[in-house]
């Protein structure tokens, strides 16, 4: 799994690479340290899936965002994950863009 | 049926009962009514009997005091011997002679006159009926009848009868008792009543005090004898008027006439009544009746199709663990309950049996043949005889005691699921359909006789050999033979091109099938039972089989070894599979406390699917039996737990769990190639 950041003042852009299942979640994990930005934007461009690991973490995100006032938002999520994130109502959770 | 024949018979007693009870009122009421009727006619008769016979002794007695006041104007003596005497002569009992003061001045009876110390008898100062008399003094009568009764001076029974003597002024009076009467009116009294009818056939008798009879009706030569009362036959009274004792009767028969008239009217009319009552309310109870029957048959008919149902095996696919071989199979009933069926089952480790077949006839003893004939085949069949012994065996018992000659077509194979290798027997049945390469025709074979028909007939086998990737379509005539509006049939031609259609797969092919005949036959009640079944060889699948610690790193190296199993498959699929997968290692790494696992992959074709077969000996759990977590929360409120699971039910079809040799048995699959179809 390979894990970049964008830092443009108060946004953070988190780019992915690779599934994430049981096995990567630590990894991904490790990657998601937002500092003080209010904009963060998790590109999934590359994900091609993601298992319920995956998704717990994209919650804690989505609720430590929204208790600091700041905004998280899932770019580019590709059909497999997009099918994932409809099953289990995510979809409507979180901020696809 | 005898509950028809009691109902009837019950019908017509109680309208029997009812017209019998009826009549005997009637007849009551008429008799009744008649009797009544004959005793005011009786008290009638009376009335008019008593003024005729009052007129006719008045009129005999006014005779007879004339001529007793001639035979004393022309000087007859007047002494109370010769008036005794004259008296006598003209059959009277007593003879006075009144002046015009009232006072009886000659007498046959000597009490009347004066005496010393006793006044003579006055007619005026006597008081009561005599004072009556002094009309003939006083007048304008010349004549005057008392009625005969009872004297009020000696209290003997006369009638006195008077004359004006314009001679003398006064009057002759003359009284008769009762014996006098009856002789001086004799004879004008029988001349009265002997032709005197009471009501047609009724009449009146006559008699002396002493009961002789003087005057009868009829039967005059009665006359003479004693009266003797007329018992039942007769209505009948007695009066005594003027001293005769008068009987009016009327013959009971005879006033009856008119009761029986009136009866046999109302019976006549009654039974009438009562037999277009009887008919209507039979006709009303039959019909009740039949309609009961109807729905009574209707339930039956209904429960009969209900039980062939629930006899067919109904969960597909049959054999979750048997990759190389998929049965799909559907029975559509028409309305009324026919004995078409299917069936399949392992008859050893590596063979399947699978048939359809059609009863002959229809309703209720065609589904109870197709029962009997469906559990004798797979008794058979399942002790592992060949195929033609099968058949063999379930011929001559079907055969036994099979007097309504009901027999069944089928059509059995019997697939060795490893080479896909099939023997098969048609015992009359319509030929199978072979689907190959996208390319379907009928597979022709020597047919051999129906079941049932005639005991120890041998069945010939033949053989096909499947390869992976066809399959075999059967089917019973209801489907063939189903007519549309004009009266033509499906037929096997329409069906074979809809089955030469080779992107369908099997349960589509079933509904594709079911849909165009209908389709056919637009408007048209469906005439037969459609009963159909498939099945498809799919041949040895790639495998991959693995066993695993409940390790991280085991984990990672099962789902990398799944990753390779599945290279050849599509991605969409593979990620699915993938995830899924993902989603039960780690639930049996963290929560099963396990202490090892397993993995299968096998990959099939016709259609492509993948199955994953999971195990592991940690404690029983059945990821089917839990709720699923609500995904409508809102983000606060959401919790990860279960969504795994979720994932997995969601996405990946058939899921199966099993508890065996203390594992658990997860078993997923997805069949991309025939969801990709959809």
């Amino acid at each position: 799994m390979e894990i970049k950041t964008k830092n443009e003042g108060t946004k953070l852009t988190i780019s992915v690479s690779g599934r994430v299942d049981t096995v990567t979640a630590p990894e991904f994990e490790a990657g998601l340290k937002f500092g003080d930005a209010t904009c963060v934007v998790i590109d999934l461009e590359n994900v091609p899936y993601m298992s319920s690991a995956g998704l717990r973490l994209l919650l804690t995100a989505h609720k430590t965002m929204l208790a600091s006032g700041g905004e998280l938002q899932i770019a580019n999520v590709q059909p497999s994950v997009k099918e994932v994130l409809d099953i289990t109502g995510f979809s409507d959770i979180l901020n696809l863009v | 049926m005898t509950q028809r024949r009691s109902l009837n018979l019950k019908l017509v007693v109680s309208v029997l009962t009812a017209f019998i009870l009826s009549m005997a009122f009637t007849w009551f009421l008429h008799s009744r009514l008649s009797e009544r009727d004959a005793y005011k006619l009786i008290d009638r008769t009376f009335e008019s009997a008593e003024d005729e016979i009052i007129d006719c002794v008045d009129v005999r007695l006014v005779l007879q005091c004339m001529a007793a006041r001639e035979r004393i104007d022309d000087g007859y003596p007047l002494d109370t011997e010769s008036l005794q005497a004259l008296a006598k002569e003209l059959h009277v009992t007593e003879i006075s002679v009144a002046n015009p003061d009232g006072d009886i001045t000659y007498s046959s009876v000597p009490d009347y006159l004066a005496a010393p110390g006793k006044p003579a008898f006055n007619f005026r100062t006597a008081g009561g009926k005599a004072e009556d008399m002094m009309c003939l003094v006083t007048g304008p009568e010349t004549e005057y009848c008392q009625p005969y009764r009872s004297n009020t001076a000696n209290g003997a029974w006369r009638k006195f009868v008077g004359v004006w003597r314009p001679s003398a002024g006064g009057f002759v009076e003359i009284g008769c008792d009762g014996e006098s009467l009856r002789g001086l009116s004799r004879s004008s009294i029988i001349d009265l009543f002997r032709n005197w009818r009471v009501g047609g056939t009724g009449g009146i008798v006559v008699t002396t005090a002493t009961g002789l009879i003087l005057s009868d009706y009829e039967e005059p030569n009665r006359e003479g004898s004693l009266w003797t009362d007329p018992g039942d036959s007769f209505y009948w009274k007695r009066k005594e008027i003027e001293g005769f004792p008068v009987y009016v009767m009327v013959p009971k028969d005879s006033a009856a006439v008119q009761r029986d008239v009136l009866v046999g009217a109302t019976a006549a009319l009654n039974g009438a009544a009562l037999v277009f009552v009887a008919l209507l309310v039979g006709f009303v109870i039959s019909a009740f009746v039949r309609q009961q029957l109807r729905i009574q048959s209707a339930k039956e008919l209904e429960m009969a199709k209900d039980i062939q149902l629930a006899a067919l095996p109904n969960v597909f696919p049959p054999f979750p663990d048997e990759p190389r071989v998929d049965i799909w199979a559907a029975m559509d009933t028409a309305k009324e309950v026919g004995g078409d069926f299917y069936d399949f089952y392992f008859t050893s480790q590596d063979h399947i049996l699978f048939l359809v077949a059609d009863v002959s006839g229809k309703g209720v003893p065609a589904a109870m043949f197709m029962m009997r004939a469906k559990t004798l085949i797979k008794s058979i069949a399942q002790t592992g005889k060949p195929l033609a012994r099968v058949f063999e065996e379930a011929n001559d018992a079907l055969c036994e005691g099979n007097s309504s000659n009901t027999f069944v077509t089928v059509w059995a194979g019997v697939i060795n699921r490893h080479t896909g290798h099939v023997t098969y027997v048609n015992a009359g049945h319509n030929p199978p359909v072979v689907m190959r390469g996208g390319k379907a025709e009928y597979l022709k074979s020597r047919p051999s006789l129906v079941l049932g028909a005639m005991p120890g007939v041998p069945y010939h086998v033949s053989e096909i050999q499947l390869e992976p990737g066809d399959s075999i379509y059967m089917y019973t005539d209801g489907i063939v033979e189903q007519p549309n509006a004009s009266g033509e049939l499906y037929g096997e031609d329409r069906l074979l091109k809809m089955l030469g259609d080779g992107t369908r797969k099997r349960a589509a092919v079933l509904n594709a099938v079911i849909d165009d005949m209908r389709r056919y036959a637009t408007g048209v009640e469906q005439a037969d039972d459609c009963t159909q079944l498939v099945l498809c060889y799919r041949g040895d699948p790639e495998t991959f089989s693995g066993k695993y610690r409940p390790t991280m790193e085991d984990l990672a190296k099962a789902s990398a070894d799944l990753e390779t199993a599945l290279v050849q498959v599509p991605d969409a699929c593979k990620n699915r599979l993938m995830v899924a997968a993902d989603e039960i290692f780690a639930n049996i790494v963290r929560y099963s406390g396990a202490t090892d696992w397993t993995m299968t992959v096998e990959r099939t074709r016709y259609p492509d699917g993948v199955r994953l077969v999971l195990t592991d000996d940690g404690k029983p759990f059945d990821p089917l039996a839990h709720r699923d977590p609500d995904t409508t929360l809102c983000a606060e409120e959401r919790a990860v737990g279960g969504l795994g699971i979720l994932i997995v039910k969601k996405t990946m079809s058939p899921v199966t769990y099993r508890r065996h040799s203390g594992r658990n048995i997860l078993t997923i699959g997805s069949d991309y190639g025939n969801q990709d179809k959809k």
